[in-house]
């Protein structure tokens, strides 16, 4: 296929990742507080985890061998829930304490600002990209 | 014959460096793609190529600058940013970008302005 907007494929590849990325974020801080999921147990903070670079080479026609970017999975993170004191809570034990979930709302927000400078800057290739075909196209029109 | 007409070794050379300039664009955006790809190392222009347009071009021989071809190749002096092994800084990649795309707005304006020369010169009217 005749690619008339170079490289703007792995663009939107990488485009649709990371608004994956921004999506899991956004769940896991809407989900700070929720003591009782829908398995009774708090809700546990989401990564996404990118495809590894394993594929990664030059042909010898100098062309690029690379699968565009994937997500290889969403993983949980497994580390324990953070026990809070608040005997009034419905979801506290015995002794009062309640497991909140382990969200940790300044890791997130760090997390939100580079996956929206990786999106700003996939979108910036894609603006670039674009422009440089306009002017390819008016080669010779004066 | 009429071949003769497009192998001027300036309209080549600028031919060249537009495909160039066309490849570097898909490296960029492949790098900026892979930012956050673990053990992703960025690829670019292989460097052997300038030397050798360098080169071609000092001799002014079409057939040697007709025989030119870009390629990338991984960039073994980038150094990784971060534990994972990648090393993409995204600053650098969008800063040759923006450099990148000025070249090609000059090198297309280059290759019009041959072009629209040329036909000047055949027509003997402004183009």
């Amino acid at each position: 296929m005749i690619q008339i907007i170079s490289g703007i494929q792995n663009a939107s590849a990488a485009l649709d990742a990371e608004q994956t990325r921004l999506d899991v974020i956004s769940q896991n801080i809407a989900n700070a507080n929720t003591t009782h999921g829908v398995d009774g147990k708090p809700y546990q903070r989401q990564l996404v985890v990118f495809e590894s670079a394993l594929q990664q080479a030059v042909n010898s026609d100098g062309s690029l061998q690379m699968p565009p970017l994937q997500i290889a999975k969403i993983e949980k993170d497994t580390s324990p829930p953070i026990q809070i004191y608040d005997p009034g809570n419905p979801d506290a034990d015995g002794n009062g304490l309640v497991s909140m979930p382990n969200v940790n709302i300044n890791e997130e927000m760090a997390d939100l600002v580079s996956a929206s400078r990786a999106y700003e800057a996939n979108l910036a290739v894609v603006k670039n990209s674009h422009s440089m075909a306009m002017e390819t196209l008016a080669i010779g029109k004066g | 014959m009429i071949e003769a007409l497009f192998n001027q070794p300036n309209y080549l050379a600028a031919n060249k460096a537009l495909d160039a300039v066309v490849l570097r664009q898909q490296a960029i955006a492949n790098n900026i793609a892979n930012l956050e790809t673990p053990g992703y190392k960025r690829v670019d222009l292989a460097p052997s190529f300038e030397a050798a347009l360098e080169q071609a071009t000092a001799s002014g021989d079409p057939q040697q600058l007709a025989a030119l071809k870009p390629s990338l190749a991984v960039d073994t002096s980038a150094v990784p940013g971060s534990l994972d092994g990648n090393t993409v800084h995204l600053e650098n990649e969008l800063m040759q970008m923006n450099q990148n795309s000025v070249a090609h707005s000059f090198e297309t304006q280059l290759v019009s302005g041959m072009l629209q020369r040329m036909q000047m010169a055949i027509t003997g009217k402004d183009a």
